[in-house]
């Protein structure tokens, strides 16, 4: 009997949206009900899975399983032919990498249907997509086959360009479009490597790939001209059309410019979502589906991936400095947290890879409190200028408090999680065997600088100084905003002091993964 | 003797069902005085029907030939039920044009049912000789049809411009099988691909084999629209009523990919090793070539049109491009994976050009800009619309998907990893002007328009939307039937 919980978590949501779909327009108490309810069933499913079924393997346990076609040793394998005719499967299942992601995705979508309800304009039509994304988001996390691994990467796209299209700001039908072109062309290069990885293996499993790739057997031998693409060896082709696919959803400088778009037009909980959890794949799929498959390739340019993830760390954080929008400059932090992440796993090291993975998590949780942040003082002052507030904290004292946590926990204090993932990295990076990674880390320190000046000098402008007479009368935050802001906050604390509770996790699969990625075919 | 004539008869049972139901067409115009025209559609509806039927009964049989010419097989099998189911909706699109006279139409009717004829005749034939008459028969009712709207300047260029381009691709295409003739001293394909003067010609000096295949493939080039033949393509497709557009874009466009395969099934496929295999493998080349020139020009010409049909007109050029990834690996599974795409083609874009009929007769206009927030006027056909742009684009999980996949993996397989790449990047292209109607639909300020129901029209839209999906998920019939009818290819025109 095969573990069906994971079919539940992710497709719960398709029923919530099917259920939806069959209300009359005008029962939006229903519909918002219906929503509610199967994100929050999805989520206490994702809780329980994380905390109580989850087991805890140990590396040695899974590397045992080596060479049974479950290199990753993934958990809750429900496996069921899909297209026999060409070998694709419904293969599902979770590791230490994806179990958390999976959970934060639940609670994000949850919190996510809850921040909409601020939301006038909102209607049926929104919360059926919402739904539909959550669905295409948690496939992403649990596909263990590369081809359905496509399908649920490429059914998120169209539901996010209608959510931010339809219900985002006067430049949103750009934004929209702006995020679907990018996100497609990285995936079509991704769809041509799946492509040449299935007809060079006849497989699309990712353990299996993953088995092959380790043991040198996947070279593109049994392709026309060994596979080669413009003179270029076919693991190394591989690894960038994969890469580049995975870059633009992280985003990684220089494909990130469709993100400060998205994120300024997005509306309130779309930002959350796409911060907290979209960028999230990018780097997952790398981890996934990216380096194990061109183990090879990813040691040769292990260096230029941890250029440009301090080129992000750095330029992210300057260019935030810059902004007068804050939500542009909440977007680009975002582009400098998430450099830390690719820096972590470009440096090769068990403290990398982990502090990398714990930073995507981390980065999940503080900048859907950002986001959230920002919503709740456009949704009273209708603009997002920080130059034309001031004094807030006097007017809204609960509001700032939340923010200065909020603020905290992104500029990587310690005690708040933040610090925890973004030193793991660093130190990481400083281990390297290439040398070369300590003068990285050293650049990449001034992105550190940066983000705390970005962060500290809106602060400033925002809720310190004089009070500015034209928000005397402005509401203080409410109870629903509240609630919706308190569980990321509360996780940015709880894991900056109990980081364990993350690292036990990932930690076997992590070191498992290293060591994968470091046999020489 | 007498029993073989009779056997033929029952082998072209839909050929006959199908004349019968176009003389019947016009016969019961006249009689009806060119009066409530409704009636002779459901004529044609039930002619197309009964033709059905007997392509159903003819299903699984062993491949024979009838009268030395024709051929029954699987393979045309496929081409005819498809052309046929998409007849029907084309015949159901002139019902429900709101824009489209109800009387006096007639004809209408029977230029369509006579297209079709030529269609079965093109796929089903070994014989060169016949395979023209189809074609002229399919071209000579595309004419007419494309010209059918007399008082419209359009139509009437579309009419002029596809006869001249026609006549002239007809031409070079035949003066192409007089030069095989020549060379061979038969006209059946079959007969020819076995020609030990062939063979010794073309490892002698391949040059007058060559010129004959190209200037063959030359009508054919013209008939799917292939870049460099391609520029009659958006006049007439904006020219013609959106019901015929519909008709050339999907059924007349995949007759000319039957015809083909078959021809250079018959010539080239399986013949690894041998001389005219290795020809077959440089005709591969130049066929990639043209396919990655025609995607590019199709999609980039695209970009900038304002009129929704002359998008939709040069979209199709893009994809018969993408069809042509596979017809050029020259393996069966290139040729499977065509076929496939086509089915898949057959869907999506009916069901836009069925969107298009509708919007038509709402707005009185095919620009994209009239569509403006129409989405949520009119929320289900929209919806359905944007099953379609997403399959057109290719994008999981719809039939376009795992078409455009197949086509992928037999490129890659067959050493055109460059074509699948600039394929890839292609689609990326696409998405832009097939998101310009999703975003007029839904992204867009609503104008005053008021959406007028049209439940029927509507509904078998919303079935065709249906299928584009769950034929993306479910894949294997689709698949195993397209399959199947390739199998079948050589064998029938073998005898």
């Amino acid at each position: 009997m095969q573990s069906q919980i994971l079919t539940w978590i992710t497709f719960l949501p398709l029923l919530g949206m099917a259920v939806i779909l069959f209300l009359p327009k005008t029962a939006m108490t229903a519909v918002k009900g219906v929503s509610v309810v199967a994100t929050f069933i999805a989520m206490v499913l994702a809780t329980k899975l994380y905390f109580v079924d989850f087991a805890h393997k140990s590396v040695a346990e899974i590397e045992a399983s080596r060479g049974a076609g479950d290199i990753l040793g993934a958990q809750f394998v429900q496996k069921v032919d899909w297209i026999s005719s060409i070998g694709v499967q419904y293969y599902i299942g979770v590791d230490g990498l994806s179990v958390a992601l999976v959970w934060l995705t639940t609670v994000l979508l949850f919190i996510g249907v809850i921040a909409s309800f601020g939301m006038e304009k909102a209607g049926k039509a929104y919360y059926a997509l919402l739904l539909l994304l959550q669905v295409g988001i948690g496939g992403v996390f649990v596909s263990l086959d590369l081809f359905l691994f496509y399908v649920f990467w490429e059914v998120m796209l169209l539901p996010m360009y209608f959510l931010i299209g339809i219900w985002g700001g006067p430049r949103r039908e750009y934004a929209a479009i702006k995020f679907f072109l990018y996100t497609l062309a990285g995936s079509v290069l991704m769809l041509v490597a799946i492509v040449a990885l299935r007809l060079d293996s006849g497989t699309f499993s990712i353990p299996q790939l993953t088995e092959l790739a380790v043991s040198g057997k996947l070279t593109g031998a049994s392709l026309p001209a060994a596979g080669k693409l413009l003179g270029m060896q076919f693991s190394t082709w591989v690894f960038w059309f994969l890469f580049i696919g995975f870059a633009i959803k992280v985003p990684v400088f220089p494909f990130h410019t469709w993100l400060p778009d998205a994120h300024v037009e997005a509306p309130t909980p779309i930002s959350v979502i796409l911060a907290g959890i979209l960028l999230k794949l990018g780097g997952y799929g790398m981890l996934r589906a990216c380096f194990p498959i061109a183990p090879d390739a990813f040691r040769d340019s292990a260096f230029i991936l941890g250029v440009l993830g301090v080129i992000s760390i750095v330029y992210g954080a300057f260019v935030a400095l810059g902004q007068s929008d804050f939500k542009k400059m909440v977007a680009y932090s975002s582009v400098s947290h998430m450099g830390y992440v690719l820096l972590g796993m470009a440096a090769f090291t068990v403290w990398g890879m982990e502090g990398a993975v714990l930073q995507m998590f981390n980065h999940g949780t503080s900048s859907a409190a950002l986001f959230l942040i920002v919503g709740v003082i456009y949704d009273r002052a209708h603009h997002r200028d920080l130059n034309g507030f001031g004094g807030l904290s006097q007017l809204m004292p609960r509001y700032w408090a939340l923010t200065t946590l909020g603020f905290f926990a992104a500029l990587g204090l310690p005690g708040l999680a933040g610090f925890i993932s973004e030193a793991m990295t660093l130190i990481g990076a400083f281990q390297a065997d290439d040398t070369r990674f300590q003068v990285l880390v050293l650049i990449s320190t001034l992105g550190i600088v940066f983000t705390a000046a970005f962060l500290l000098y809106a602060m400033q402008r925002v809720f310190l100084g004089k009070k500015n007479p034209k928000y005397e009368g402005i509401e203080e935050i409410s109870f629903r905003e509240v609630f919706c802001q308190v569980p990321f906050l509360a996780l940015c604390i709880v894991f900056g002091i109990l980081p364990y509770l993350l690292l036990d996790w990932m930690h076997p699969s992590v070191q498992n993964l290293l060591n994968i990625l470091k046999i020489q075919g | 003797m007498n029993n073989a004539y009779l056997d033929g008869l029952a082998s072209i049972a839909p050929e006959i069902v199908l004349t019968v139901t176009a003389l019947g067409a016009l016969v019961l115009d006249l009689v009806a005085k060119g009066r409530d025209s409704v009636r002779v559609g459901y004529l044609t509806l039930a002619g197309l029907a009964a033709t059905a039927w007997f392509l159903f009964g003819q299903w699984g049989q062993p491949s024979h030939t009838a009268y030395g010419m024709v051929a029954i097989d699987q393979f045309g099998n496929f081409f005819k039920l498809f052309s046929t189911a998409a007849l029907a909706i084309v015949v159901l699109f002139v019902m429900h044009d709101r824009r489209e006279r109800r009387h006096g139409i007639g004809e209408y009717y029977f230029l369509l049912l006579g297209a079709l004829i030529g269609i079965f005749f093109m796929v089903s034939t070994g014989n060169l000789l016949l395979m023209v008459l189809g074609f002229e028969l399919l071209s000579l009712s595309s004419y007419s049809l494309s010209g059918f709207h007399k008082g419209n300047r359009k139509s009437a260029e579309a009419s002029m411009k596809y006869v001249i381009f026609g006549g002239l691709s007809t031409g070079i295409m035949v003066y192409g099988i007089s030069l095989l003739y020549g060379l061979t001293g038969t006209i059946d394909l079959a007969k020819m691909a076995g020609s030990a003067n062939l063979v010794a010609q073309v490892s002698s000096n391949p040059i007058p084999f060559g010129i004959a295949t190209v200037l063959v493939l030359a009508g054919f080039a013209y008939k799917i629209s292939l870049a460099p033949f391609h520029f009659w393509t958006p006049d007439v497709y904006e020219g013609a009523p959106t019901p015929v557009t519909a008709f050339l874009a999907v059924a007349s466009k995949a007759a000319g990919f039957g015809a083909l395969l078959r021809f250079l099934g018959a010539l080239f496929l399986d013949q690894g090793g041998t001389p005219l295999g290795e020809y077959g493998t440089r005709v591969g080349t130049m066929l990639a070539l043209l396919a990655a020139v025609t995607m590019t020009l199709g999609n980039l010409a695209a970009l900038r049109q304002p009129s929704l049909k002359r998008m939709l007109a040069y979209s199709s050029i893009a994809h018969a491009g993408y069809v042509m990834i596979g017809i050029a690996c020259m393996t069966r599974g290139g040729f499977t994976a065509a076929m496939y795409y086509l089915a898949a083609y057959y869907f999506m874009n009916l069901g836009a050009f069925g969107f298009l009929v509708y919007f038509e007769g709402v707005t009185g206009s095919d620009t994209v800009d009239s569509l403006k927030g129409m989405g949520f006027k009119a929320p289900l056909i929209s919806m359905v619309m944007v099953a379609f742009l997403v399959s057109l684009t290719g994008l999981p999980p719809t039939v376009g998907f795992y078409g455009k996949y197949l086509l992928f993996i037999e490129g890659v397989d067959n050493g055109l990893m460059w074509l699948v790449v600039v394929a890839a990047l292609n689609s990326v292209v696409s998405l832009f002007y097939y998101l310009r109607v999703a975003r007029a639909l839904f992204l867009s300020k609503a104008s005053d328009q008021e959406a007028a129901p049209a439940p029927v029209l509507t509904g078998f839209v919303t079935v065709l939307g249906v299928a584009t999906v769950a034929f993306g998920l479910y894949v294997t019939p689709l698949q195993a039937w397209a399959t199947k009818s390739l199998d079948l290819i050589r064998s029938a025109t073998g005898s």
